[in-house]
């Protein structure tokens, strides 16, 4: 078992952030359902006239290009994560370990230039 | 006292979780339990002293990996009464899944009881005076080279994959070509003229 104390701090971001978001959310609330009328109805919540209508699936088919992105942000995530445990140990791995990484950033370099040569960066 | 407690408050999250993640009717709601299990995984990581993993779990798979699963829910056209249909159908063959799956936690519990064979202690001695990062690092880049790049390999195959599945030209669209722009001079642009008296424009 570790030493939690070290997260306290996160903690309590936690929960300055948890308590000021609900009060956010919830007093605004309680403040609208005290001063002002509340009279929930149906037809309150239907579309006015041509209005388009206010609630429907949020789910739209989304173009394929979002998920291009999404994976190459994935691989260069993952390159960024890789470089974080070479950094802090790269004195006890020397130079054949500096040259690995070396290798493998050459490997993702290449397949940046790929993409960058597709015009899979370009939005249009 | 409080490990104990977060333990168990962490793995009661992820075990319910996770069965949401199944049981949700909206799949975006399955990828938003999915979030909610890999957070609270990693909380267990953090209490079983390996922070890296735990960073990475949250940095990789809530930042990208969920991201990438969402994307891919609202990218699917289903049509959900048709993906629910036919249960009774598919049972037997999930049946068996699960009966696969319960033999092998049965066996692997065995296996762990049983003891002896020792091979992760072999394959990475655990050194407790270093941070486990840097642990990580004096292995996988001196020991497990191989796999190292191997891995870079099949990132590159993902990229170049994703791109010559997904990308196409799309034809009719007007982009802003900056070097087309700066060349432009303007003799090519504009037009001096000396129209006679009386003869009018002509363009």
């Amino acid at each position: 078992m570790v030493d939690l104390t070290q997260y306290l701090p996160i903690l309590i971001f936690l929960v300055i952030a948890v308590g000021l978001s609900s009060a956010f959310v919830f007093l605004p609330m309680g403040v609208a359902r005290l001063t002002g009328a509340h009279k929930p109805e149906p037809a309150k919540l239907t579309e006015y006239e041509c209005g388009f209508p206010a609630f429907e699936d949020a789910r739209s088919q989304f173009d394929v290009r979002f998920y291009l992105v999404a994976i190459l942000f994935i691989i260069f995530d993952l390159e960024a994560a890789f470089l974080f445990p070479w950094a802090v140990s790269l004195e006890e791995i020397g130079w054949a370990g500096w040259a690995t990484m070396m290798i493998f950033l050459a490997e993702l370099t290449l397949g940046l230039v790929y993409a960058w040569k597709k015009g899979a960066l370009d939005w249009e | 006292m409080i490990q104990l407690i977060a333990f168990y408050l962490f793995a009661t999250i992820v075990i319910a979780s996770a069965a949401m993640v199944i049981f949700a009717r909206n799949p975006v709601h399955s990828v938003m339990w999915l979030i909610l299990a890999f957070f609270n995984a990693a909380g267990l990581m953090l209490l079983a002293g390996a922070e890296f993993i735990a960073m990475l779990l949250v940095i990789v798979y809530v930042g990208a990996v969920a991201v990438l699963f969402l994307f891919v829910v609202m990218m699917l056209d289903i049509d959900f009464a048709e993906l629910r249909a036919g249960f009774v159908r598919y049972l037997p063959l999930g049946a068996l899944v699960a009966i696969i799956l319960a033999a092998e936690l049965v066996f692997a519990v065995g296996a762990w009881s049983a003891g002896g064979v020792d091979l992760a202690a072999r394959a990475a001695p655990v050194v407790t005076d270093k941070s486990n990062i840097q642990q990580i690092g004096e292995l996988l880049y001196t020991k497990y080279i191989f796999l190292f790049e191997a891995a870079g390999i099949v990132l590159l195959v993902a990229m170049i994959g994703a791109i010559v599945l997904t990308h196409r030209q799309r034809g009719g669209v007007r982009t802003q070509n900056i070097s087309a722009q700066n060349r432009r001079r303007p003799e090519d642009a504009t037009r001096l003229v000396d129209p006679g008296v009386g003869q009018g424009m002509e363009l």
